[in-house]
């Protein structure tokens, strides 16, 4: 029997070992980019565009009603508590820190996770058991190129275009929280653009990346792992699920340690 | 002259064991050979090996005197290219149109323009009399049309040499006598006719004349060649 502290040394190592392996397929799919014909890649562009309806297009009024209610919840209770302390000027950096740049993003990318990468996983693992995968294969096309780098593009892209969404859809319901509680529109954004500086944005912007590399590779990556009965579909997307929601997690709180 | 298609001892039979009889037969250039045998002969397993795409227990199987598995990513890719497959429940992509399907290799492995990709598309629907049904998915059409545009797809390349994974299954003598007949190809570029492997349980009545060998895998993985 072994002891917890090689039990852990092995939890460890295998986890690093997947980090590795979903590196290594991440560089694949993007150096399969290199050899893509032209005509390859008009029905690439045709899957991304397919893949960016589907993962933004469609979603977006999700994400306005998530990100709706929550800044008006947010914005309302904080005018009254910090009104009381005439402590308004807070509610700047609550918009700007608390929404645009920690919550915007973390809840726009399990959005994405929740809604586009099962599918994606659920997806790519059936074609994996229908043996469309090996068909790719065997007549000579990179799998990667036809099912992977469309997708992955797609959630970069998808991810971005939302968080931009989610943000200005918070601005506008904080402000209208603020003016339902009685503050002075002009006051209001204000203090939201005081509180905004250039790290903001270029923090939003990284984290857009980070988490749409995350909702793009991970499930493709368990998605393509099956090996061929249909009983592991539901594994792999519960695996990839439950691994990009780890993994945007861990990445949030990594920004907040080097930002 | 070197065989397109040489298996050199690899145990098929009993499950793909290593303690199975080791399978040898050799393809010769512009033969059509066929290997019979029932689900657990192992046969299903042989596209595979041919084109890398799992290794053999054991012995080796090369195409074009080549063993893919063993070449590096592109060049893999590439050698596939020259190989028609057409695999056993024809692997067409369920979310494309069997139109798009046929064009799928071509698209993705030929610096071929979008004008001269449809004009080859359109001969092989033609050639395998799909065209009125090409707008369809998989799983909007029969399963003659399937396999026809499956066979469409593997041709697509204009291929030397075909692996054809249970080809016949579910079709009629007269369709898949014309089916083989488009396979071989009557005159290719080099003015001969194509190279086939087919594996499955068994030929339609009619087709062992079509075929220059036809072989039945034992369970136990030996080779015994049928009269044709």
């Amino acid at each position: 029997m072994s002891d917890p502290i090689s039990r852990l040394g092995g939890s460890t190592a295998r986890r690093l070992s997947r980090l590795g392996a979903l590196a290594r397929f991440g560089f694949g799919a993007l150096r399969s980019l290199g050899t893509l014909p032209a005509a390859g890649r008009a029905v690439a562009l045709r899957v991304t565009l397919n893949q960016i309806r589907f993962t933004a297009a469609d979603a977006v009024g999700l994400v306005v009603l998530l990100s709706g209610i929550l800044s008006f919840l947010v914005i309302s209770q904080a005018v009254r508590e910090l009104g009381q302390l005439g402590a308004t000027d807070f509610i700047g950096t609550l918009i700007v820190v608390a929404i645009v740049r920690e919550l915007g993003p973390l809840i726009t990318a399990l959005t994405v996770a929740g809604r586009s990468g099962t599918a994606i996983a659920a997806e790519l693992a059936t074609n994996r058991v229908l043996g469309e995968v090996r068909a790719l294969e065997a007549m000579g096309i990179d799998p990667r190129q036809y099912l992977v780098l469309p997708r992955f593009v797609g959630s970069l892209v998808s991810v971005f275009v939302l968080l931009v969404v989610f943000d200005l859809v918070a601005v506008g319901a904080g402000f209208a929280a603020a003016r339902f509680n009685g503050m002075v529109a002009g006051r209001y954004f204000e203090i939201v653009l005081q509180s905004l500086a250039l790290k903001d944005v270029w923090l939003t912007v990284a984290k857009a990346v980070t988490f749409g590399l995350i909702v793009g590779l991970v499930p493709a990556y368990f998605g393509l792992a099956v090996r061929g009965a249909p009983t592991e579909i539901p594994v792999a997307t519960s695996r990839a699920t439950v691994t990009s929601i780890v993994g945007i997690f861990l990445c949030s709180a990594l920004f907040v340690v080097i930002a | 002259m070197t065989p397109p298609l040489a298996i050199e001892g690899v145990p098929l039979g009993g499950g793909g064991r290593r303690d199975a009889v080791p399978l040898t037969v050799a393809v010769l250039a512009h033969e059509a050979v066929a290997l019979l045998g029932d689900e657990e002969s192992g046969l299903g397993r042989l596209g595979g090996y041919a084109l890398g795409l799992e290794p053999p227990p054991a012995g080796r199987v090369t195409v074009f005197d080549t063993i893919i598995a063993d070449l590096p990513e592109r060049e893999r890719l590439a050698v596939r290219r020259r190989v028609g497959y057409l695999p056993a429940g024809d692997g067409l992509l369920q979310n494309l149109s069997l139109r798009d399907n046929v064009a799928l290799p071509l698209r993705f492995g030929s610096e071929a323009s979008p004008r001269e990709i449809e004009g080859r598309v359109n001969v092989m629907l033609v050639a395998a009399r799909v065209t009125g049904v090409a707008g369809l998915r998989p799983a909007q059409a029969t399963e003659e049309e399937r396999r026809r545009a499956a066979f469409a797809r593997a041709l697509a390349f204009d291929p030397a040499l075909l692996i054809l994974e249970q080809p016949f299954n579910g079709l009629t003598a007269r369709t898949s006598a014309e089916l083989l007949e488009l396979a071989r190809g009557g005159e290719t570029a080099e003015g001969a006719r194509r190279t086939i492997l087919i594996t499955g349980q068994e030929l339609p009545p009619g087709l062992h004349h079509r075929v220059e060998r036809v072989f039945r895998v034992t369970r136990a993985g030996a080779l015994e060649l049928e009269a044709v």
